[in-house]
This record gives structure tokens, sequence and C-alpha cells, in this order.
């Protein structure tokens, strides 16, 4: 049985090493003592709190250093049971470790803390084929499973297929792909081939303004009757990892939302890589959205985190609306993407037409 | 409601935002100087714009008695927003384009020209800022003002369609909604004379309380609960609306009021309605509120003669709140001496209907209660106790499921559960949900949803017309049978109220909750 002073390190964040086997008893313990110190209101007030099972698994020991400061901010909005593996295949030897420690938070302005478990688990070499079984057992019963793979899942086919078996959702970063863009045909299979599981990929949640503002525009009365008009999309982006795919997945959602032919998409996207060479010149940086009489803008403002849309059109009313981007670390997209659970066909129908237009393009 | 429909004309909004932005508009504040406005409604309007939940095209125009210029009034109101805003620090881009779009017009609630001139600088936003014609205006004045400003409106034609736009204009009038029935029917009359009922948006501010709009989601949307929700199963339900503080700066107006009309008349009647409403056949305005009404026409009067038996009143005299002595409510600014306006109010409420025939609905407000709270407890019946009579020396605790309105939002069950040993000893324990600690986010403001649903015309969180009347005839006959009874009974500050109202439940063989 634990004692107090193993309670104060775990609940303070620290890492305490234990057997694979003995995780749920320990945690079972600790969370016990914090339960009974809560009747001595001269001890801290600790609550448990836990939404869903999330599964982090990390290639290298830097990603899963990320992952728990990650989890550590995730989880004062979104408290859960994190899981973090660390899979390192290529290790001479082969081990199997594991640590338990909690993220806690204040709770509105009063002194009760809410608290959320955090087992990490590291793997070398052939101990890599056994993490599925060591995961399974301490996934919280009764509560959605999220995957979050900052990797790319396709190059470890087969410890996803033993993930996403028992997954709701699965969230990765396209962006964080070397070289993506000939690997979205692959991905659109992985994800045809689960259709149980809900996918989400942060390229695609750091559209989400681009989006909201240009749908925005067919809001109005008067403006939606030029959404059958749109002649050209034209979508300019600039540096930094992952801008191209973005920008590709951006033109391929209006056109997929239009229901555009394949061909037609093809003529219609206009991707064009910016020169310049600012540092603040990342990610997409404007979208003209062109009618015959109108032309829908949205413009990243140069060196702020703001975008600026304004219709050119006659008789329109051309105030720029402007509004901030969310922050794009990954805890904020990951806090993002969980306030909105289910499947996204939107996306799936934007990544399919995106597909489409590669393999138009290339053939 | 309107997303099939957008969907339909505008697919980039698919999987977006269920939401539709809303039509351009021109937002109306009568009454702009005011503590309302700077402390709820501008600090909402900015949240909306951070949330980007605006019109493209807005504008906001201040409508008070005082001289002040434009940048005056937007200064004044940054501060504001600085100080009661969810969103801490200012987003200086999201601030700097709501303040480009926010306008004073100076003039007295009761000059003709100043309705003139304001139509006319309508106008001019019309075309300069795109907001079509399409107004809303919001009553934040004195209730005294109300009915001057609804005529003048109407007499300088600013209650009228615009020729060029489809949206009638349309007016939110805070509470209070009257001050009884009477006063009520003439307010909805000089309403109605200027505005269709479709305009008129009746706020009740609890109505945009997110745990208020999880009745709903709870009631209909867990299978588990809505079979028990009746008489069968039910023993009774609280509805506990407690303050701690007093009347504060507000003895004026609260010494001719009371809680039965501040509070119970309007909140707590809207807490009572959803709990006990039939489910509406969809989730839309209308059906909402014909379902709410049914519960209100159900509700059976307490007649003149039967305060003594149905209702407590209490009075809070001196005491201590937070270890602080503080003054009785006699002594408070603006009272009058030998005063009888309840603090406190205690109600026995029967709905005459079959779901719920024969379940009293006991109804507690007060101020300078222990602490603040607001909760609804639904009482189920106790188990039969001959399984555990013998072993257990203490009788069976009733399940209770409570829905914490404020603060910490959430639901909590109560359960009997066995004590870890040899023996067969039962203890109540208690299975909580927070919102705090579950979802982690802070819920929007109850006026930032509100403001948001009238700038789209949607009522459904607003109060209709029948439902404001029928519920000032039920507290009218209360307060006629006040007029003659004995006075309120003093309660301690800090206390749960007077003596007498514990003695009111207990002859029922009940007991008041400790929230």
């Amino acid at each position: 049985m634990p004692n107090s002073a193993q309670l104060e390190t775990f609940t303070a964040g620290v890492e305490t090493a234990v057997d694979v086997a003995q995780i749920e008893r320990q945690l079972r313990e600790l969370w016990q003592l914090a339960a009974e110190s809560e009747k001595d209101p001269s001890q801290r007030q600790i609550t448990r709190a836990c939404l869903f099972n999330f599964v982090v698994l990390c290639e290298t020991d830097a990603e899963a250093s990320h992952a728990t400061e990650v989890v550590s901010t995730l989880t004062s909005h979104h408290p859960c049971r994190a899981i973090v593996l660390s899979a390192v295949s290529d290790a001479a030897q082969s081990e199997l470790s594991a640590s338990i420690s909690a993220h806690c938070h204040l709770a509105g302005t009063g002194q009760k803390q809410v608290c959320c478990e955090q087992i990490a688990i590291h793997a070398t070499g052939q101990s890599v084929a056994h993490l599925g079984s060591a995961v399974l057992p301490l996934l919280e019963s009764d509560l959605p499973t999220v995957v979050w793979w900052p990797g790319n899942f396709l190059n470890r086919l087969d410890l996803f297929r033993r993930l996403v078996a028992v997954a709701d959702r699965v969230i990765y970063d396209t962006s964080m792909w070397s070289d993506p863009q000939p690997q979205l045909a692959r991905l659109a299979q992985v994800i045809t081939e689960h259709p149980r599981c809900s996918f989400t990929d942060l390229s695609w949640t750091r559209l989400e303004l681009w989006q909201k503002l240009a749908a925005e525009f067919f809001d109005e009365s008067h403006c939606r009757a030029e959404l059958t008009h749109i002649r050209a999309v034209d979508v300019v982006y600039g540096s930094g990892p992952g801008a191209g795919v973005r920008a590709l997945l951006y033109g391929s959602w209006v056109a997929a939302q239009l229901g555009w032919p394949v061909a037609e998409a093809r003529a219609n996207i206009h991707l064009s890589a910016s020169d310049d060479r600012d540092t603040t010149s990342v990610g997409m940086l404007s979208v003209a959205i062109k009618t015959d009489d109108a032309v829908f803008s949205v413009r990243k403002n140069h060196g702020e985190r703001v975008a600026s849309a304004t219709i050119d059109m006659p008789n329109a009313c051309g105030l720029p609306r402007k509004r901030a981007f969310w922050p794009t670390d990954d805890a904020s997209l990951l806090s993002q993407e969980l306030d909105h659970p289910g499947r996204h066909p939107v996306y799936e129908k934007a990544l399919a037409m995106a597909v489409a237009v590669l393999e138009t393009g290339s053939g | 409601m309107d997303t099939q429909n957008t969907l339909a004309t505008n697919p980039l909004r698919e999987g977006i935002d269920a939401r539709q932005a809303p039509e351009p508009c021109a937002l109306v504040i009568f009454g702009a100087t005011g503590d309302l406005t700077h402390r709820k409604l501008v600090p909402a309007l900015y949240n909306l714009a951070h949330e980007g939940q605006l019109p493209q095209s807005f504008a906001i125009v201040g409508f008070a008695r005082r001289p002040k210029t434009h940048d005056q009034f937007r200064a004044e109101l940054r501060e504001s927003v600085a100080q009661f805003s969810r969103f801490q620090p200012i987003n200086p881009a999201v601030w700097d384009a709501l303040a480009q779009a926010i306008f004073y017009h100076q003039s007295e609630f009761a000059d003709a020209n100043g309705y003139k001139s304001l139509g006319e600088f309508l106008q001019k936003l019309d075309a300069e800022r795109g907001t079509a014609g399409n107004r809303l205006f919001y009553l934040a004045t004195a209730p005294t003002e109300f009915i001057g400003i609804i005529q003048q409106l109407g007499a300088n034609d600013l209650a009228q369609a615009d020729r060029t736009h489809g949206a009638p204009p349309r007016i939110i009038v805070e509470k209070p909604f009257g001050r009884s029935l009477s006063t009520a029917q003439e307010l909805n009359h000089e309403l109605s004379s200027v505005f269709g009922e479709r305009q008129i948006f009746r706020i009740d501010h609890y109505l945009g309380k997110e745990t208020v709009q999880n009745i709903v989601a709870l009631r209909f949307a867990n299978e588990i609960f809505e079979p028990l929700w009746n008489q069968k199963y039910v023993d009774h339900i609280q509805i506990t609306v407690a303050e701690s503080l007093g009347v504060e700066d507000r003895g004026g107006y609260y010494d001719k009021s009371g809680a039965l009309r501040d509070m119970v008349q309007n909140h707590m009647m809207q807490l009572l309605s959803l709990v006990a409403m039939e489910p509406p056949t969809v989730l839309e305005g209308e059906a909402i509120h014909d379902e709410k009404v049914k519960v209100l026409r159900a509700i059976r009067p307490i007649k003149p003669d039967q305060v003594q038996q149905f209702t407590v009143r209490g009075q809070y005299a001196r005491g201590s709140m937070a270890g602080k002595p503080v003054p009785a409510y006699h002594e408070e600014k603006n009272v009058a001496p030998g005063s009888r306006t309840e603090t406190f109010v205690a109600l026995k409420l029967f709905i005459d209907n079959w779901r719920w025939a024969g379940v009293p609905f006991y109804l507690r407000h007060g101020k300078r209660l222990p602490k603040g709270v607001a909760e609804i407890a639904i009482q189920f019946n106790a188990p039969p106790a001959v399984l555990f009579a013998a072993e257990s020396s203490a009788p069976l605790q009733p399940n209770a499921l409570v829905l914490r309105i404020q603060p910490d939002e959430g639901i909590a069950i109560r359960m009997n559960a066995k004590v870890p040993g040899n023996a067969i000893n039962l203890q109540p324990v208690k299975m909580d949900f927070r919102y705090g600690g579950s979802f982690g986010t802070r819920s929007p403001e109850a006026y930032e949803r509100l403001l948001h649903d009238a700038i789209i015309s949607d009522s459904t969180l607003f109060t209709r017309r029948d439902e404001v009347e029928r519920s000032w005839q039920i507290i009218d006959a209360i307060i006629e049978g006040w007029d003659t009874a004995p006075a309120p009974f003093p309660y301690e500050s800090g206390s749960w109220g007077p003596t007498e109202a514990d003695e009111f439940i207990q002859r029922d063989n009940r007991e008041w909750r400790r929230p």
C-alpha cells in the first residue's frame, strides 16, 4: 500500500517506476489513499477525472518527452487516462518498463484539484512487439479510446493495426510526415478499411479558420448565388512543414463540397508556393475564390496571427472581417479536435478528392 | 433547426459549425451607460466576436442620456471588457475590429427627435457598414422607461421592417417584466401594438445558462432517467436558489419588489417548467414554449386564503456572513422603515397533470443565506426497507438526483452502498459529475448565448407572452394573500431561513436539503 509521501510524489507529476503487471493495482491504491485524504480538511483535496483513454504512440524518447508535456496541458481541459508508449525498435536490448504519474489542475475557483493519471510504457527491441498486450488491459472500460500518433503510422502498420482495433479515433498530422502527398492514397485506403474508427488529421484542423471564413461569405443571402459560379480557387502557401499538403486539402475541400467532377477540380484549383522567404510566411498565406463578378479573399495578415476576409463584389459589404488564428501547438490542436468527437466525413471527402486530383495529375 | 436549410444552400458550412453565421445587424442598446451594458452585454458581445459569432456586418449603437463621444464610449467599454470578459487578456485585433463597430447616440428616452436622428443614423450605418436595415433593440434601462421607449420606436417607424430587408426589427426586454399580471399585460399590450410576438424577446438570463439547457439534454437524451420522471417514482422536487448577498445597493428597487417577484416569478418558474414539462415534439422555440406553458397552466393556484398553508416568507435580520456582522434588511439603504418586503420565500406547488399528480414541488429562495447556490433536487421515493431494516440502524436514504446550476455546475446522484465490513451497514454515497472537472472549458456566459440567439431570431431560450402572464397569475394570488397575512418571519443573516420554513416542510415529513 503506498504512503502519503508516494501520493504526494505521484500527484506532483513525478514519474514513479512500476512493474507493468502492477500498474492497475498501484493506481487503484494511490487513488484510494487520495480519497481517504479527502476526509481530512488539512490535506490537499483531489478528485480523479477521466473521460476517455488517450494513447500516444511515440517512436523516440524525445517524442515521448514532448507527449508528456502535451498531456500535462491537455488534461486541464480534457481529463483522460493517458498511456504514453515509447516504441524504440532499433535498440539492441529488449526491455519493457513502466512508470506512473499524475497531472493535477486546480478546478475552478476552489482549492480542489482535478487529477488525471499518466502511464508511460517504454519498449525497446523485441519488446515493441508486445506493446499491444501491455496496453489493452490498461484501457478504462466504457470510455472511448483516442490514439494520437505524432509520427507516420503508415510506417508502422503492424503496431497501428493492433491499436486501431481498440481505437475509436486516431489523430495524426500529415504536415509532420516527410513528403506526405504521395502517401495520401494509402492513407485514404486505411481510413476506408476502418469504418468504425474516426480519423483526424491535424493538418485539417489547422485549416478550420480558413474554412470558416470562406463558409461565412456564403451564409449571407446576397452572396449565396455566387456559389454556383465559382471558376477558380487560388491558394497561395508559404514555407514550413506541410504547407503544400494543407493547400491541396483546402482546394480539394472546396471542390468536394461544391460537387465538382475531378477534371473540373483540377482545372479550377490553383496552388502556388510563395517566393516570399520571410520567416513569417509559413503555412497557408491566402485564398481567393473567384467568380465572374466577385472575389472572396482570405488572407493571413503579414506578421500577425490574424486572418482578414474581404469581398470584392458590386453592392456587397466590403468591410474586412478579422479573426485570430487558434494557436497551432500540438496541445491546442488536439484540444480543439477533442471538443468535436465523431467522424469527419467532410475531411474524408476532401481527402478522396485530393487523391483523385493527384492521380489525374500524375496520369 | 436552421442547420439543414443552411447546408442545403451553403455546402461549405457542412461540418464546420452547426450554427449559422448571423445576417448583418445593428444592435441598439437603450441604457448604454448602465451597469448591465458594461458588465454583461458588451463583454458578451466581445466574447461572441472573439468566437467569430457576430455578423460580418455589425454595429452596436449605445443610446443614453449622458453626453459622450463615440471614442469616449468605446474607451469606457474597453475597460469593462478588460474586466468582465471571460477571455483574458483582451485580443487587440478582435477588440479593435469590434470597437470600429461601436457608436454612441445621445438622447433623452422621451425625446422624439432623438429617435428620428437614431433612425437617420441607422440608415447611415446601413450604407457604411452594411447592416442592411436589420435592427435589434435592447431595453437595458430602468423598467419605468420601457413603455415610453416602445412607444417612441413605434411612433418613429423604427419597429417596421426596412423596405429592402425582410427581417423585421426585434426587441429584447430585460427583467422585470412587469410587477403584477396587470402591469405585465400592459407592457405586453404596448409591445404588441408596436411589435409582433415573433419580434419580442423577453429575456430570462437563467435560460442562457449551460446547465439549465442541460436539463433538457439530461432528461431526453438519457433513457435511464425519463421513465422514473413522474409521480410513480418521485417523492418530491426541491428547487433552491440561495443568495449569500443582501440587497446591496438595490434597496429602493427591491423593497418594492421582494423575493417572490424578483426571483420566483421568472427564474424559478422557468426552472420548474423545464423540469416538469413533457418532451417537445422538436427542439424548437415554439414547441418548447408550448410544453412549458402547459406546465404553468397545470400548476394548482394558491388561493389568497391558502398562503399560510402553502407559503412561508421571511426577512433577514442582523447576523454574520463569512465572519463579519451584517445589518438587517430594514437597516439597508433605501429600504422603508417597517418594510414588510420578503427576502425569503418558500412555496409548495402542485402540478395537476398525470405525470406529477400529488408530487409537491418545493421552491425556496432567499437572500443572506449561508451560500450562493442554485440547484434542482429530484428526490425519489424511499425504497422498501424490508431487506435491510433489521441489519441497519439508520433508515434508508431515498435516492436523489441533483442538478447543480451554480456554482460548480454538475449533476450528482445519491445512492445507498454497503459500508465495507462484515456487518450490513448502508451509507448514502454520492456519484458526482462536475462540468468543470469533466469538460474543463468555461461555459459561455448566459448573455452570450441569448444575444446570439436574438441576433439570429431564435426565441427558444426566451419567454413567451403566455408563460409570463400565467406565471404572474400564480404570483399575484400569493401576493394578495400576503397582504392580509402576518409580516414575514425574521431570520438571522447567514442561516438557511426562518425556522417556520423548516416547520413548513417538516409538516409533510420531509426536510430541506442543505446544498
